[in-house]
Parts: structure tokens; C-alpha cells; sequence
């Protein structure tokens, strides 16, 4: 039992914003009343519901063939010494499932979404998962290029598809369905891409990305998955994507969808050398259509890492950088491309890159569909969040730093103009109670009375741009794990997850297919629930 | 350099028309690979199976592979890294010395042919082995063959894989990779991860005799490792978790008895392809897994007091 007092509570989602009262805490969740048991005094302090993650990459294949490749990162990255509380590992650019957990915990952040995961390594996934303690976690499993789905689309057979689709979820014991580059990564198994959404996949006669798009959202829609499709659009990072993005969003209408790392799909230009922000358009559009919503996908300069299953775009990267590529083809499912990758500010199209993040989530109107994200580790490590809060916070602060950047970027991008400063609520609101509602947590991302003990406390200091940076008290199902920047506890979360109602006898019709194009006996494919150490299934509702 | 262009197995089996095998000899090393994975199979792609697939296999010497094998290009001893420069100097149109090539054992318009084949591939492979990887310049041979790969992609579609073995090998770099950061060679002697191969690799720290205790599990050094090595693990208390006897658990200090991974105790094998598969016994053992092994060695060791300086250390800084 805990009762955190005198301090002052941003719980947005019940409506309470910045006002002391008593937070109190019985048996992991929030309760009105508890009769004796430690007290936190947080006179002084801001109370927050614990950070939601709606999009991060840190369990699982590509992440550990990141790792694997970039031993010189380590030697950068700092070090967890092992204690008889806690496991040893590196943090950095790419850490170490055990560092993930402390660092994710040690800055407030309480719950993440593991954002792709190809089936055939789900097994893989969930073990790395179990290896990151203290957090809640969840995974989305990659169809957009499923070789399976896309041939019963292509035959028009959307109904069995969403029984295909919901049989693969419960397989790989995953949490929702991500698409990624719909259709290009198919085709870049011959060395190809898809960039126009309305022209026949490569390979196929008659399926488009569009028609993946919208099946795939309409069939989550009908399954009544919690969180809606997660959407990495085609033309990610090409300059003049926003013609994609804009008619992918579109395609979306009438559908739920959760647009990925939006920065990356707002440019305007037709080369690197004219690339422009166009997160303008894209707000303009965004703002009008409540179906959807987005995380930032914001970067910041300096050393990062891309790993993403859009294997085409990895390629392109690795041409334009040089830099040392990998890519792995998953058979039947998906791709895998990781290039390391530095964000300079002398850049110009970096420089244009920092500012569409920012200016996405200045010029999204309603704090409830844009969510904080860098697509880690893709636009900069999760543990920078506080850094780009400071930039969303201080308008001020935000013009200094335009100022180092090129002026020929000046031109191209709109910051310099906007004057919004996020409150403390609104802040709230993008790293904790908005991505939770998105993902359907309900006993998430607020500290109302039901509602996990997963709280946030940070000393109040408005003078500082650094008091995110570091939290008083981590709460997390109710057990303080952090306090005064040390890891206090080390507890086990809970892996959310759900079963969408498919046919049964779908298993008939996958049989002798797999057992054609795969290389792994049919019956080894699925999960065992029996791996998850703390499964939680969470209901659908179709 | 650096980096790795790969597929999974699967990909090779629905896609691969151009499969080269390079310092290796699967026939009798992975003798299920033809036939589940890369030649025999028809694939989604590949519908005729063998017919629709060119196999080339490089080496010193003509092993048993070597039948199956559309073009055998036998190379001198110690030459890859040169044939394989050559090969991405052709891939870029660069003039190359016809004198200096032919000490490789290959004439340039065997190689030129070679490029020529790959180019012109729907989707290649090359599976490597230890022919590349351990030979005269190591891992300055798998960065070259994994770089030709990768640049054949400005041509065609192209994927590079090693040939590894040993059991769970892979499995082990995984969880490694993912508890530490680095696949192996790591001394945690500081309490933290560090990785040093040449200083803390296994076959390093046996020959300079820098442990003084060894824990070996799923492995047997005594059968492969360098004489020095065997002989300090005689010397230094060494314990063999195994289901057999082995050349190690001969020499060890204790040999304790585990039930066998996949036989009669469960688990997870990542194939070389890092596809992680699950393992479920046919048999009961009257033998402890090697899991339950290690995990009453370390409540025993945690049951001591605490060796660290700082039991509480601070949460490093980023």
C-alpha cells in the first residue's frame, strides 16, 4: 500500500490537470482510499501516469542483428553493472534487453509496444521480452507483405483472409497488426519496390498496396482488435512522399489506423537537394480526419540506428550513406534492412527532417492522436525523449537551435513560425494517456481509480528544460522500482496480447500451404502460450 | 564494411536460381542441406527444383560436393580473400592484373564468367564455410564475401550466408547478443560486458591459461581446441555439463550428467539462420536439464554474500 501526497497530479484522461491531491495505491492499481502503508511525500513534485510507448523497436531479430553488427556503438554506451538486484548490460544506441528495461523505467516510461515482429521469430520476440523487466509490453506482427494473405487479397477472398490473420496473431501471441511498406517488401525479394499504392504488386496480378491498406484495416476493424492497423506507408523517407502519404490516409477513410513515425512520410521536393517539410499538408489533412492517429517519429541529431522490415528503403540508404547494410529476408513474411545512421545538423536534409518531427506534433491540433515517438532506434534512442519534451516545451529554446542549422533549410520548413509550447498536460497526454487509449489499454495511461499504479513523479522546476530527464519516484505496479535515480525493484510485467475469434478449421486450409513454402514443420510455427511468463489476454471486440 | 545481406532458409528454397557454395563441403557437413533447403526443393519460384537452379561450389579440393555441383571452381590454398577482391573489382568494371590472378589457381575468364553468372541471377546465394572464415585472413574473407553479396544488389537480388554448425551455436550468439550486446569473446570481469575477440575469446584465454576455472556446456574444446588450451583445462578446475562422455569431460574436474537438449529435455534451437525452432522431447531422462543445472549452481553461488563493492550501484547515467 502507498500514498503519494501533496503533489501535483496531470492525470489528463480523468480531467485533472495540475491539481495536488492524493494518489493512493493498494495492490497494483489505484484505489480511493488506502489505510496505512508507505507514504511518498511529493510536495513539489508533478504526478503522471507512467509513459506509453506506442511504437518502439527493442526485442527481437532485427534488433539483435542491430546488436550484433555494431560492437564500436558499445564501446559509447554506458554500462549496467551487474548487482545482486540487477542484471548487467550496455545501454547506447541498440541496449541490451536488461538496460532496456532499467533506462525505459529509469525515465517514467512504464509500458511499450514492440512495433514488428515477423511471426517466424515471434518465439525469438517473446524471449527477449521476457529479458526486459519492470515494463508491460506488447508486439505487433508483421502482414502487409504476408505471402499467404496477399494471395487470398489478390483472389479476393478477404473473408478467409481474416481468418488467416487472426489465426497468425494468436500464432505469434502478438498484441495487433503492423503493415509495412504494403507490397514493397514482397517485391523487393527480386530486387524491387512498391511505390505507387493503385499499380499490382509486383509478383501479383491484381492486388495494390491501396487494396492491402484498406483490407488489412477493415479486417483488424471486423476482428475489434484493441489497437487498430499500425501503418509504416510506402515511400518512407523519399523525398515528395507526402503525395503516398496523403492518399494512404485516404484509402484509410472509414477504417481506424495508427500512422507510424509519421515524420518520415511528410516530404515535399523531388530530390534530396529541393526535399521540403510538409508536415503542413499533413497536419492540415490529419487534423480534419478523426479516424486516425500517429506518433512523431521525430529525430535528433546525432548517432542512430535504422532497422526497419522495409527492406528497399534500407538498400537506398545504404547506397546514399555507404555505410555498412544489412538485410534479412524472413521466407514468406517480411524483410529486415538495418543501416547505421548519424543525423547531422550541417545536413540539410537532416536539418529538414528535425524540424517536420517537431512541426508535426506543433501543428497537430489535438494532443490525443499524436504521440511522442523517435522510432527508436531509428530517428534517436528512446532515452532522448526528455530532449525533444524540452524542444515541444520551449519555443524559445526551439529557435536557438534553428538557428545552427543550415539556412538554406530555413527555407524549406515552418518551425521558426510556430509559437505553440506544450503544456504540462498535453504532455501527459503524448507520452502516456493518448498512445494508451490508442492501443487500447484501458487500465492504462491514467490514474484513475482501476487503473494500473503505474506513476511517474518528476520534480517541478519550470525554469529547467531537464526535469523530465531525470524522475523522483518510479511507480510501477505499485512498487516503486525507481527512486532518486537508482533502480529500487526489479519486478516482471505482464505481456498483453489477444486471441481474435477465427474458424478453427482455418488450420486445414494454412496446413499443406506452409508446409509448400516454409521450411519449419507447421506444428513448430505457433507460440506456446506456455512461453509467455506473464501472458494477459486482452479481449476483442468485433 | 561490415553488415550482413541474408535471408532466411525458406527464401533460398521459394527463390534462389544461383547458389553458390564457398569453402565448404555440405554434402557430408550439412548433408540435409540440398534437400530441404537450397538445390533439390521446388520452390514457389523455383517450380522445377533442381533444374531450375545453377549450383557453383568453390574449394581447395574436390570433396563429395563437388558432384552435385554444376561448376566446380577449384582455388589454391589461402587465395579467397585475392578471388574474392577480384570478383568485386570485376563487379565494377576494374582493370585487374591477369598474372597476379592466375596464382590463385583461376584465370580471369573463369572469374569474369563467374561475375557474369551472378549478374545475371533472379536471386543468389552464397553459403560460406569455414574454408573462408577460419583460413589464411579469417574475417577479412567473410567481410569480403559478405561485401561481394551486398554490391552484387546494385545488379541483382543477392544474399550471403555462413555454413555454421556445432549444435546450438547460433543459439548462443543470440542470447548473448541480446543479455550483452556481442555474440561472444565478452569478459564480464568488470561486472559489465566487454568485448574483445583475440582477448577474451575462449581458445585465447585457455592458451595464455588466464582462467582459473572453467564451466563448459554443449561443447567439447578437449576435441578442437589447441594443445596449450586442453592442457590448462587438465590443469584448472573444470566442469562439463554434457549428456556423454567427451574428450573434455575426461579431463574435467566434475562431469555432471544432463538429460539431452531435444531428445529428453526441452528448448529452443535457433537454426543458422537465426529461426528460432522449438524442441520437445520424445524421451524422459532420468537426468537434471542442463537449465536446472545452472540453476542451483547460482542459488548456491547467490546464497554466498555478494562479491560486488557496491551492492546498490547507481543506475548509469546515459
Amino acid at each position: 500500500m502507498l500514498r503519494i501526497t501533496g503533489g501535483k497530479v496531470h492525470d489528463p484522461a480523468n480531467g485533472i490537470i495540475g491539481v495536488v491531491q492524493d494518489v493512493c495505491v493498494a495492490e497494483g492499481r489505484i484505489v480511493p482510499q488506502v489505510e496505512g502503508g508507505r507514504s511518498v511525500d511529493a510536495r513539489g513534485m508533478l504526478v503522471f501516469p507512467g509513459g506509453v510507448d506506442v511504437h518502439t523497436h527493442v526485442a527481437g531479430a532485427a534488433m539483435n542483428f542491430a546488436r550484433g553488427i555494431t560492437p564500436e556503438n558499445y564501446r559509447k554506451a554506458s554500462p549496467f553493472i551487474h548487482t545482486p538486484e540487477l542484471r548487467a548490460g550496455l545501454g547506447g544506441i541498440t541496449p541490451t534487453t536488461f538496460a532496456t528495461g532499467y533506462l525505459y523505467a529509469g525515465m517514467g516510461w512504464t509500458t511499450v509496444n514492440e512495433a514488428a515482429v515477423p511471426i517466424l521469430s515471434a518465439r525469438h520476440t517473446h524471449e527477449e521480452l521476457h529479458d526486459i523487466p519492470i515494463l508491460d509490453k506488447s508486439s505487433l506482427v508483421l502482414m502487409a507483405n504476408n505471402e499467404i494473405v496477399l494471395d487470398l487479397l489478390d483472389a479476393g477472398e478477404v473473408e478467409r483472409a481474416r481468418h488467416v490473420v487472426a489465426w497468425l496473431i494468436w500464432a505469434a501471441k502478438a498484441y495487433g497488426v503492423k503493415a509495412v511498406n504494403p507490397g514493397g517488401i514482397v517485391a523487393w525479394k527480386f530486387g524491387k519496390n512498391a511505390s505507387k499504392l493503385s499499380e499490382p504488386v509486383d509478383g501479383y496480378r491484381r492486388v495494390t498496396p491501396a487494396q492491402i491498406i484498406s483490407s488489412l484495416a477493415g479486417i483488424i476493424d471486423d476482428l475489434g482488435l484493441p489497437h487498430p492497423l499500425h501503418l509504416h506507408c510506402n515511400n518512407l523517407g523519399i523525398p515528395g512522399n507526402v503525395s503516398t502519404t496523403l492518399e494512404t490516409m485516404r484509402v484509410l477513410e472509414g477504417h481506424r489506423a495508427h500512422m507510424a513515425h509519421l515524420q518520415f512520410h511528410a516530404y515535399g521536393g523531388d530530390g534530396w537537394g529541393t526535399l521540403r517539410s510538409e508536415a503542413a499538408a499533413i497536419a492540415e489533412y490529419f487534423n480534419a480526419h478523426a479516424n486516425l492517429t500517429a506518433d512523431a517519429g521525430a529525430i535528433l541529431f546525432g548517432d542512430a540506428m535504422t532497422v526497419t522490415a522495409d527492406g528497399p528503403w534500407e538498400h537506398v540508404l545504404h547506397e546514399l550513406t555507404g555505410h555498412k547494410w544489412s538485410n534479412v529476408d524472413v521466407e514468406n513474411e517480411t524483410g529486415c534492412g538495418i543501416v547505421s545512421y548519424t543525423y547531422k545538423e550541417r545536413s540539410l536534409v537532416n536539418a529538414v527532417q528535425w524540424a517536420v518531427g517537431l512541426e508535426l506534433l506543433l501543428l497537430i491540433d489535438d494532443p490525443w492522436r499524436i504521440f511522442l515517438t523517435t522510432d527508436h532506434p531509428n530517428g534517436g534512442c528512446f532515452w532522448r525523449y526528455p530532449e525533444l519534451i524540452r524542444l515541444l516545451r520551449d519555443a524559445e529554446y526551439r529557435r536557438e537551435c534553428l538557428k545552427r542549422l543550415p539556412s538554406k533549410a530555413q527555407k524549406r520548413i515552418v518551425l521558426a513560425d510556430l509559437d505553440r509550447q506544450y503544456t504540462l498536460s498535453e504532455i501527459a497526454i503524448i507520452t502516456s494517456a493518448g498512445p494508451a487509449r490508442a492501443l487500447g489499454l484501458s487500465q492504462k495511461g491514467h490514474l484513475g481509480v482501476g487503473a494500473d499504479a503505474d506513476i511517474a513523479i518528476y520534480d517541478e522546476n519550470p525554469a529547467s528544460g531537464r526535469m523530465f530527464e531525470q524522475p523522483r519516484y518510479v511507480i510501477k505496479g505499485g512498487v516503486i522500482v525507481v527512486e532518486e535515480g537508482q533502480i529500487r525493484a526489479v519486478t516482471q510485467g505482464r505481456e498483453f496480447i489477444v486471441r481474435p475469434p477465427f474458424d478453427e478449421q482455418i488450420e486445414a486450409y494454412l496446413r499443406p500451404l506452409f508446409e509448400k513454402v516454409y521450411t519449419m514443420s507447421f506444428d513448430n510455427y505457433p507460440v506456446a502460450i506456455e512461453r509467455l511468463a506473464q501472458p494477459d489476454i486482452r479481449e476483442c471486440r468485433p | 564494411m561490415g553488415g550482413k545481406v541474408t535471408c532466411t532458409l525458406g527464401e533460398v528454397k521459394n527463390r534462389a536460381d544461383f547458389i553458390v557454395y564457398w569453402g565448404g563441403n555440405p554434402a557430408e557437413c550439412h548433408p540435409r542441406h540440398f534437400t530441404k533447403y537450397t538445390l533439390t526443393q521446388k520452390g514457389r519460384f523455383v517450380p522445377e527444383g533442381r533444374k531450375g537452379r545453377t549450383m557453383v561450389l568453390v574449394d581447395i579440393r574436390e570433396t563429395p560436393s563437388a558432384k552435385a555441383a554444376d561448376l566446380f571452381l577449384q582455388i589454391r590454398p589461402g587465395k579467397d580473400f585475392e578471388i574474392l577482391t577480384t570478383l568485386r573489382a570485376l563487379l565494377k568494371k576494374q582493370p585487374v592484373d591477369k598474372e597476379s590472378v592466375a596464382e590463385t589457381g583461376l584465370t580471369v575468364d573463369q572469374l569474369q564468367d563467374l561475375v557474369d553468372r551472378m549478374k545475371r541471377a533472379r536471386f543468389g546465394v552464397i553459403f560460406f564455410g569455414m574454408g573462408v572464415s577460419m583460413t589464411r585472413g579469417k574475417h577479412m574473407n567473410s567481410a569480403a564475401i559478405l561485401r561481394l553479396a551486398a554490391e552484387l544488389n546494385a545488379f541483382t537480388k543477392f544474399v550471403c550466408m555462413p555454413m555454421r554448425g556445432h549444435g546450438n551455436v547460433t543459439g548462443s550468439d543470440m542470447v548473448l547478443r541480446w543479455t550483452t550486446g556481442f555474440p561472444f569473446g565478452i569478459s564480464m570481469a568488470r561486472g559489465y560486458p566487454r568485448f574483445n575477440p583475440g582477448e577474451f575469446s575462449t581458445v585465447d584465454l585457455l592458451v595464455r591459461g588466464d582462467n582459473d576455472a572453467a564451466l563448459i556446456l554443449g561443447a567439447d574444446p578437449g576435441a578442437t581446441m589447441p594443445q596449450p588450451g586442453i592442457d590448462h583445462l587438465a590443469r584448472i578446475p573444470t566442469i562439463v555439463l554434457d549428456p556423454k562422455v567427451t574428450h573434455t569431460s575426461r579431463l574435467a574436474r566434475v562431469h555432471i550428467t544432463t538429460a539431452a537438449t531435444g531428445i529428453s529435455a526441452p528448448g529452443t534451437v535457433y537454426r543458422m539462420d537465426e529461426v528460432p525452432l522449438p524442441l520437445r522431447p520424445a524421451l524422459k531422462s532420468p537426468y537434471p536439464t542442463d537449465e536446472e543445472v545452472l540453476r542451483r549452481i547460482r542459488q548456491a553461488v547467490g546464497a554466498k554474500p555478494s562479491w560486488s563493492p557496491a551492492p546498490n550501484a547507481t543506475m548509469a547515467s546515459v
